[in-house]
């Protein structure tokens, strides 16, 4: 792993500049990275790409108030005008209450992905039997696409308070829309096949199998599903699938913990957050089976890193305990403002952007169920594997999950019965609170690319669970 | 290094004969942004950038683009090289049937730079403080939002001939404000193409954002069940502007259309005409000609409510047997494709005062605000959005604040069911709609509005 050096240099030079300036802390993030991509419909060759990106972002801390520069020229003329104009726009902000980083980090570490085939060596050979591969398995759908772009960032992260970070993370960006067509009309699955990783992660994950698995599981969606007017007069039991409960965990409890929106610092865009209302560490919002994990320290998926943007050491956090809101997602400052520091959630995703709260792994602990012990007591319910629509207010207390691959369940027995677009619209208590059993197959089943920010950042993010079950849920589309 | 225009001669005069086209972009942009919460500013950014983006045919019908950032010559040649080697390891694209190439005269772009705009660098701050102060005034009690200004230039050429520049200013006002509650809030948005004159509009969005959070006060859970629905321009853009953008022939080739087989037909009603126009004043997706060079227009995509139109590039147009309507983009974050892609969605305006479009018989929510639309199935429009912000519930003459519910509907049947258009059009682009869309007001009949169940 190396980088080029004239961009550490630099870097180490901005911060050097910036202190110069004035300001009290400055941090400089070099960013290097490389895609090369391809793109196909319905099996044939649209286009390919290839792009080298380099660039640093700089933060300031000047007098309470927070700057940030980016330029993607490695020149230090460049580097000085942008700093010194953001310098200038920093001071004129005069917050009443100045931002606080809260006690000095200095770390000093290198880390990566640790991979076997580095994506850096993959030809576009390779690339293309992959992607032609894959495209079999999607025939006999009416549309499909797949894109595949192999990415490997390295960063150089350099502080005035002395942490100097060297990381590189390696990701294959993957992504699917299917459409089949059957009986009741067409369905529609978006498929986010994402690996963390080298390219031996192909194999390892089965991936050409996967794919296959879920082409079929859509044409026989399309063809099979029915709406079940039963399940709609009377509260069900739901089970659901570590895809379904990925989402959940992700968007019910991940993005409310992020400190920033508790304390309303995306409150014009992404938006504020439920928890604010509640006490950490007292307030119950689930049943005593639901613990939410969330920790960047697991290999091989998207939301793995050593040390965050902010040079702060990862470690694993816990969201909710046995449906105790137990502790918020920090970075510095609201780590500082919560009273508790940081625990390493800050996360920029390219060198133009801000390094702010993010999720990075975001799971429902493994309960002690094994799935036939969790379908065998259902009198009438339905198992949801999968979800296509989805949505949650910006508060993330009303959420909604339409199902994609769903089954009736009767009596105890998963049947063959189809059951169309299940609805779950419920609070995040009411759905928190229904759960009163986890399995203990957790999968992380749902990698996806988590929108935050202004301009967005688009963060790779694995989510994940064991099944779960709900009980006495009054299935949505009322109205 | 500021001869910009060179280094496009240099791409094309390196490249054209190694390659059967080559088209080479070079994009040099300044922007800042402000961002603020809780009434106070949370950080000032800025962000400088000189790219050099580049499509290349090689073999016939291999097609790649690269994009990267270059200080020198040497970089334009390396990057170059790179897109025609990387090119030419391609399989042939099956999306690709031309180019532009004739060489024709662009139309004239009118008040698309603000000549102030540096000046206005320095003041925004201050505007910002304006902006929440009348927010406050009006209501709020706590403010948020974000302040986008950008600054940029490009230059263009092609190895079949056209060429061109282009210099463009805009700005993006978003905010939100809220009352003590986070349930009781309201939005204002502004943008526009020149900041330095827009002072006025920006306060005005504080304004109406701290008015309606005041007015949400007291919201209550809203009932499910079947209503009319009052757009605001904000919604209007994001559930029904979003389709003249789909069509599109790639959305369409992918199943992310709807408008696949309605060519022709009657979609929404004989009072309604939305255009893709490229050439609309004061839009920010203005331009004068497209990534190929063909100069742009205005596309009538829906005329008196008929689908007439889709955009096409070369390679699209001549796949649908048509004429590229000059909507060329090399669109993609990661990679990059050249596809038709919408410009600015325009829609004719309509005649009925907001008052007008409020005095209803029938139960009617009045929808200021939302975000999160997501699609169970694009082809057929299936789809689910959440109102945020100020919702009313209009009971007589009674504004009745509401909240907590869901539109969950089919956008064609919404179309289809437009029951008066505002006289209110406004230029919409905020986090939640992309394509800039100039709409008004709407009302809509018989929406399907949803609610949690626990």
């Amino acid at each position: 792993m190396s980088l080029v050096k004239d961009g550490k240099d630099l870097a180490d030079y901005c911060v050097e500049y910036g202190r110069r300036l004035g300001a009290t802390y400055v941090e400089a993030r070099y960013v290097r990275d490389t895609t090369r991509g391809l793109a196909y419909r319905n099996g044939q060759p649209v286009s390919g790409g290839f792009s080298p990106s380099t660039g640093i972002g700089v933060r300031i801390l000047v007098d309470g108030n927070m700057g940030f520069a980016s330029f993607d020229r490695l020149e230090k003329k460049l580097a000085e005008e942008s700093i010194s104009v953001v310098h200038k726009m920093t001071k004129t902000a005069k917050r009443k209450t100045p931002i606080d980083l809260g006690e000095p980090v200095a770390n000093r570490a290198k880390w990566d992905m640790k991979v076997k085939d580095s994506l850096r060596d993959i030809d576009i050979e390779s690339l293309m039997e992959l992607s032609d591969s894959v495209n079999k398995q999607m025939d006999g759908l009416v549309a499909f696409t797949f894109t595949i772009n192999p990415k490997v960032m390295d960063k150089y992260l350099v502080t005035s308070e002395g942490t100097q970070i060297e990381s590189q993370q390696s990701y294959i960006l993957m992504y699917s829309i299917l459409t089949a067509k059957g009986n009741g009309g067409s369905e529609q699955r978006y498929l986010d096949l994402t690996l963390a990783g080298g390219w031996e992660r192909i194999k390892e994950t089965n991936l050409i199998d996967r794919v296959l698995d879920e082409v079929e599981r859509l044409k026989k969606t399309a063809t099979n599903a029915v709406k079940i007017e039963e399940l709609l007069n009377q509260p069900v039991d739901m089970v659901v699938g570590p895809e379904v409960a990925g989402i959940i965990a992700h968007e019910n409890v991940g993005h409310p913990s992020e400190g920033d929106r508790i304390m309303g610092r995306e409150g014009a865009q992404a938006g504020e957050s439920f928890w604010r209302d509640l006490k950490i560490g007292e307030s119950r919002v689930g049943s005593d089976v639901v613990s939410i994990g969330e920790d960047p320290t697991i290999p091989n998926t998207s939301g793995y890193y050593l040390y965050d943007d902010e040079g702060v050491k990862a470690r694993k956090r816990v969201l909710i305990k046995n449906g105790i809101l137990h502790e918020p997602l920090l970075n510095r400052e609201f780590g500082t403002r919560f009273g508790s520091g940081s625990n390493a959630a800050a996360r920029s995703v390219a060198y133009n952007r801000e390094p702010i709260i993010r999720m990075a792994n975001t799971y429902f602990e493994a309960g002690d169920h094994t799935f036939d012990e969790l379908i065998e007591d259902v009198k009438l319910g339905v198992y949801m594997r999968s979800f296509m629509e989805w949505n949650i207010d910006d508060r993330r207390y009303q959420s909604k999950y339409s199902g994609s691959e769903a089954y009736l369940i009767k009596n105890g027995e998963i049947t063959d019965t189809m059951v169309k677009r299940p609805v779950m619209e419920t609070t995040s208590i009411g759905l928190l609170s229904a759960i009163d059993a986890v399995s203990k197959n957790l999968g992380f089943d749902f990698p996806g690319t988590c929108g935050k920010g202004d301009p967005s950042q688009g963060c790779p993010v694995y989510a994940g669970g064991g099944e779960l079950r709900f009980r006495k849920i009054r299935l949505g589309g009322v109205g | 290094m500021n001869d910009y225009k060179a280094l496009v001669d240099y791409a094309i005069d390196y490249g054209k004969d190694k390659t059967d086209a080559i088209l080479a972009r070079v994009n040099v942009s300044s922007g800042s942004q402000i961002r603020f919460s809780q009434n106070a500013i949370d950080i000032s950014k800025r962000w400088e950038q000189l790219q050099l983006q580049l499509f290349a045919v090689v073999k016939g019908a291999k097609t790649g683009s690269t994009e990267r950032p270059i200080s020198s010559s040497d970089d334009v040649r390396d990057a170059v090289d790179d897109v025609i080697k990387f090119t030419g390891m391609l399989p042939d694209s099956q999306f690709y049937a031309g180019l532009e190439d004739t060489i024709q005269p662009y139309p004239k772009l009118k008040g698309e730079y603000d000549d102030k705009f540096d000046s206005f660098v320095e003041e925004a701050p201050q505007i910002i403080n304006s902006v929440v102060d009348s927010s406050l005034e009006a209501g709020a009690e706590r403010v948020a939002g974000a302040l986008r200004f950008d600054k940029a230039r490009f230059f263009f050429k092609s190895s079949h001939g056209p060429e061109g520049s282009g210099r463009r200013t805009f700005f993006e006002l978003s905010v939100r404000a809220f009352q003590e509650e986070l349930d009781f809030s309201g939005q204002g948005l502004s943008c526009g193409v020149k900041p330095s004159e827009s002072e006025r509009e920006m306060v005005r969005a504080g304004e109406k954002a701290g008015r309606l959070s005041k007015q949400a006060a007291g919201a209550v859970q809203g009932e499910p069940g079947k209503y009319d629905l009052v757009l605001s321009p904000t919604v209007a853009a994001d559930v029904i502007g979003s389709i003249p953008g789909l069509a599109n022939p790639m959305s369409i080739l992918i199943g992310a259309s709807p408008l696949g087989d309605k060519m022709g037909e009657q979609i929404a009603p004989n009072f309604v005409t939305a255009s893709d126009d490229a050439l609309y004043e004061g839009g920010l997706s203005s331009r004068a000609f497209d990534w190929e060079g063909t100069p742009c227009r205005t596309v009538k995509i829906i005329e008196n409510g008929v689908l007439k139109a889709l955009l096409h590039n070369t390679t699209t147009a001549r796949m649908f047997e048509s004429e590229t309507t000059g909507s060329s983009t090399l669109l993609g974050t990661s990679m990059k494709l050249l596809m038709p892609a919408s410009s600015n969605i325009v829609f004719e305006n309509g005649d009925h005062s907001i008052d007008e479009l409020l005095d209803v018989t029938r139960p009617t929510i009045h929808v200021t605000s939302n975000w999160y639309t997501r699609f169970q199935n694009q082809q057929s429009g299936e789809f689910s959005t959440i109102p945020r912000d100020a919702m009313f519930l209009v009971d007589g003459e009674e504004m009745k604040p509401i909240k907590n519910m869901r539109i969950s509907d089919n956008t064609m049947r919404m179309l289809s069911s437009i029951d008066a258009l505002g006289n209110d059009r406004t230029q919409v682009f905020w986090w939640e709609v992309r394509t800039p869309t100039v709409i008004p007001s709407m009302r809509i009949r018989d929406c399907r509005m949803t609610a949690a169940t626990q």
